[in-house]
């Protein structure tokens, strides 16, 4: 209890001693298989307890616990908004009275679609941290890069799936459109970096988002069911859709499109890690975001974002070779340190002694990490089976 | 609205939830939710959600206004409330940090706290305490008061007794003075959000000295905390506080049993 | 936040009114820019260091107008530019001491601070900085601290500030926003901050690994007259007012004497762009190869801004003595 204390009061750069950092980074850049502090294998992920629908006032949401303590609650709420015309919109409508008072048809699809689609800026994300201002570099950060794949993932069309992806489904008509609101609070300060966590609680509630049942048609002034029975999910299932209009309790009902999920991945060495612990992250040479979701038509996991998070293992305080310390100076034979070469950094490095790291990382260390996210039977399809486990609704 | 409590409350004697006047909303809580935090608690008192995390007596963060030598004789207790944004039914746009009905009760709460607690035994350290609203239905601050008393007895931080808050308003504006002829005026315990906008309330919190056993009297309960921003007439007072402090009496029996149930487990 | 202390302007951009009846469909597609460079061919850059005297290290970065700007400088034919170019200063102020309240740091502690002028874009920003300008700031950060060497200043602070005085817009004025719409623009912008940042680092004499260039790649797909919209293409250095739409984008902060990226950050969905005809050219790595040449091609320009800059310290030094 007293060591979580600690922790939790502790802020984003850790506090680990030189000799520390220099034992866990040899343990994590063993080749082949790094020896994780929490004895977990380079690709497992730490365990985790999730709900969702916990708040009734929301039109979705989820919390998902860490078994470190640290939890997140999602509440995502919708508004209707008007849509502002641009000059294309009005050209079409133009058009089209053209096209009827003369009876031909004239059709641009390019332009038809400009105006279905809908705007990334119609999602808002918002993150709370304790400890931290909303405007703060962190919270700002983390919710651009959530928010970011979110709206990018352009989904194919196809039966009950989405058209234009989360933006299109958040088009009502040519008017009128849905503003979806993502509020993001962490419960307590964080103990390791919380991007994975604030990641799949946002992936949970946006699954169990619903919004009101449109009664309207067409160009009309949006018209709601009061009824919230009959409300429809944001990202649409199959089974509830096709057969009844009500889905049955206990009925397995399947997304067909399902929200982006962002994995935080860290190379150490030549070993790629995920789901970094704190001590972890602390000494690793590059640390990525991936986000990727799986693509409707070839069944396969497609990349939406990727963004370096600079790692902190940069500002990190470096050890002290023997050969230098003023306090040993004479005791150790010079002979005892030789001087290596770091594979990955290319540095000089005396085995034992942590420097902190410097420069950035190759591009052949990029392209490894996203393969193992993105390929076939990979950790992030491993991520998204794990997640359709949890019931939602 | 076309169905206020000031309207139908004369005719039904009923509220708009259904409840007579002196009765609390359900309250449902529980301690130790929290297990990164030194002490937490969930507290919901009808559609009213709170969590409450306690991290401390801790020492003060270096460079801090407030820690490390300003907490020379005891504790010094920080509260930051974190209203969330889907809290109420209009998602709030809030303008940068906190907004000014966060920031009055975490003011409230740090003043309550800090004198209430036994914070001499804790000296040069910081007690902060995390208040996040889940869903906001009125009687906030009782609210968080009763949450933050939870999760500063999960996190084994002495005081005298339970601090517990309650709100009663009067079911009409009670503007007039009071005819104790004609007193068609009910007080009201535990008002809802509905209510609280359109009603005269106040929040009162009150504490016990520690409870001895069998002679425990009213006579040792104290008022720790009192805030009224609402038009009243004076003769009406001494009803609403009373309501008031009796409601506090019935939350601390609900708050003594959550803390006996879960020391159980 | 919102800006209380001064008379904003309206938060959304201005355009003048356009009446419906008066659009021919012809006229304003005539109007749209097109990109005239080849798909590798790189925009020119003004960069030009030490034009601040207070700062210890400063630059200037320009990028060259596209020719359908420049042509509508020349004779406007509307009051709306077709597109912009990248005009921003960055001064670089330090080391020095951290504030004493501040914890022991055994590095440089880098705080990077960008901000666009109230008229940089079409969209006007306020004078507090958004959340579009904190991310910029942070994606700085990340790229200028890989290269710095920082533990040769224990307790010292250096301050990056970047103006940007002119911003590329995300996509042609006078299009709506389509199914790819996202902010394209910022990661022009953040190219050159990244440039501009290193030449002004060099320019403070701050130790670095190498001297890191920002450059940009992008997926765009255009608006042929034969036949709507053409297959995607893979391009350097994108002007998003070029393109009908971007569908994916890159930028990376890279060091060519070390063969490392500091900085990585793409976005964008090409899994429909990557189905079409020529499949092997559009992924992700194309992607990221194609930034990292636009890269290489902007730190050509960088290493000559800061042989001036050293040439012009060293003539300082020798004048002093003499």
């Amino acid at each position: 209890m007293a060591a979580q204390r600690q922790a939790s009061s502790a802020s984003q750069t850790p506090h680990i001693s030189p000799a520390e950092l220099s034992y866990i980074y040899t343990s994590l850049s063993l080749p082949g298989a790094p020896i994780r502090p929490d004895g977990r294998s380079a690709t497992q992920f730490r365990p985790l307890s999730a709900e969702t629908d916990i708040l009734p006032g929301t039109n979705g949401s989820a919390r998902v616990g860490f078994a470190d303590g640290t939890q997140a609650i999602v509440g995502v709420k919708a508004e209707v908004e008007r849509t502002a015309l641009g000059i294309e919109a009005l050209t079409q409508a133009e058009q089209e009275e053209y096209a009827a008072e003369t009876g031909g048809n004239s059709k641009s699809d390019g332009v038809k679609q400009g105006s279905s689609s809908g705007q990334g800026s119609w999602v808002q994300m918002a993150i709370e941290i304790p400890g931290f201002r909303d405007d703060d570099a962190l919270p700002v950060f983390l919710a651009e890069m959530m928010r970011e794949p979110l709206v990018e993932s352009v989904a194919g069309g196809g039966e009950g799936g989405m058209v234009g992806g989360l933006k299109g489904r958040l088009v009502i008509n040519r008017r009128w459109h849905w503003r979806l609101y993502i509020d993001v609070l962490l419960l307590s300060q964080p103990l390791s970096y919380p991007l994975p966590l604030l990641s799949l609680t946002t992936h949970l509630a946006l699954l169990s988002t619903k919004l009101p049942k449109l009664k309207s048609k067409g160009e009309e002034d949006p018209f709601f069911d009061d009824d919230w029975d009959a409300a429809e999910y944001l990202y649409p299932r199959a089974k509830s859709t096709s057969t009844k209009p009500s889905s049955i309790p206990g009925s397995i009902s399947v997304h067909k499109v399902r929200p982006p999920v962002t994995l935080l991945v860290v190379s150490v060495a030549e070993n790629v890690i995920f789901d970094p612990s704190r001590e972890e992250i602390a000494v690793a040479d590059a640390v990525l975001a991936i986000s990727v979701t799986h693509d409707t038509d070839s069944g396969r996991l497609k990349l939406l974002s990727i963004r370096t998070i600079d790692p902190p293992s940069r500002l990190t305080q470096p050890g002290v070779p023997n050969s230098e310390n003023v306090a040993t100076l004479g005791s150790t034979a010079a002979a005892e340190e030789s001087v290596i070469i770091n594979p990955s950094t290319g540095e000089e490095e005396v085995p034992g002694v942590w420097r902190p790291r410097r420069g950035g990382v190759k591009r052949a260390t990029i392209a490894k990490m996203v393969k193992m996210v993105l390929e076939k039977g990979g950790v992030g399809e491993e991520v998204l089976e794990g997640l359709e486990g949890v019931e939602v609704g | 609205m076309p169905l206020d409590t000031s309207t139908t409350y004369p005719l039904t004697k009923l509220r708009l939830d259904g409840r007579r006047w002196n009765e609390l909303r359900l309250i449902q809580a529980q301690i130790s939710t929290n297990p990164a935090s030194s002490g937490s608690s969930y507290l919901a008192m009808g559609n009213t959600t709170i969590l409450c995390s306690v991290h401390g007596p801790a020492e003060g963060r270096r460079g801090d206004a407030t820690g490390g030598s300003a907490g020379g004789s005891g504790a010094v207790v920080e509260v930051d409330v974190n209203i969330a944004g889907f809290a109420s039914v209009d998602r709030k746009r809030r303008a940068g940090g906190s907004d000014r009905q966060s920031g009055r009760i975490a003011s409230t709460l740090r003043s309550a706290f800090q004198s209430h607690l036994h914070t001499y035994l804790y000296p040069h350290s910081t007690i902060s305490i995390h208040v996040s609203v889940l869903s906001a239905d009125g009687s906030l601050l009782a609210a968080a008061v009763n949450a933050c008393t939870l999760a500063l007895v999960d996190a084994g931080i002495p005081m005298p007794g339970l601090l517990c808050g309650c709100t009663s308003g009067m079911s009409g504006s009670a503007s007039t003075p009071r005819d104790p002829l004609n007193d068609f005026l009910d007080p009201l315990l535990d008002v809802s959000l509905p209510e609280e906008q359109e009603l005269p309330f106040l929040t009162v919190a009150t504490t016990t000295s520690i409870p001895t056993g069998a002679d425990e009297d009213d006579d040792d309960m104290k008022v720790a905390m009192l805030t009224m921003d609402s038009k009243v007439h004076h003769t009406y007072i001494e009803t609403m506080l009373a309501v008031g402090v009796d409601g506090c009496k019935q939350i601390r029996e609900i708050l003594d049993g959550v803390i006996k149930g879960s020391s159980r487990r | 936040m919102t800006d209380r202390r001064r008379i904003n302007g309206p938060p959304g951009g201005t355009r003048p009114p356009v009446f419906a009846s008066s659009i021919k469909p012809t006229t304003v597609a005539a109007e749209r820019p097109q990109r005239q460079r080849q798909p590798n061919e790189l925009r020119k850059i003004f960069l030009k260091t030490g034009l601040i005297p207070s700062a210890s290290g400063s630059s200037y970065l320009e990028f060259e107008p596209s020719a359908s700007l420049s042509a509508a400088r020349a004779s406007p034919q509307s009051v709306i530019p077709p597109s912009s170019s990248l005009k921003l200063a960055c001064t670089v102020h330090g080391p020095k001491p951290l504030a004493r309240s501040a914890t022991f740091s055994p590095n440089l502690v880098l705080t990077t601070h960008v901000k666009y002028a109230p008229f940089a874009a079409r969209q006007r920003k306020g004078h507090i900085r958004d959340a579009s300008e904190r991310d910029l700031g942070v994606h700085l950060e990340t790229a200028l601290r890989g290269a710095i060497v920082a533990e040769r200043w224990p307790k010292s602070g250096l301050d990056i500030t970047i103006t940007v005085l002119e911003a590329e817009d995300d996509r042609w004025w006078a299009d709506a926003p389509d199914s790819h719409d996202a902010a394209w623009g910022m990661m022009n912008v953040l190219a050159g901050c990244i440039t501009a940042a290193s030449a002004a680092i060099a320019d403070a004499r701050i130790d670095c690994l190498d001297l890191v260039a920002g450059g940009v790649a992008a997926v765009v797909a255009d608006e042929t007259a034969e036949r709507g919209v053409s297959a995607p293409r893979l391009m350097l250095d994108t002007d998003p007012a070029d393109h009908r739409s971007t569908l994916s984008a890159c930028v990376v902060a890279y060091m060519p004497a070390r063969d490392e990226i500091t900085e990585l950050w793409l976005k964008g969905d090409i899994s429909k762009a990557s189905v079409g005809i020529d499949d092997k050219n559009l992924t992700h790595e194309a992607l990221i190869d194609g930034a990292v040449d636009a890269a290489r091609g902007a730190h050509s320009v960088l290493a000559e801004a800061v042989r001036e800059s050293a040439e012009r310290f060293a003539g300082l030094s020798s004048g002093k003595s003499t």
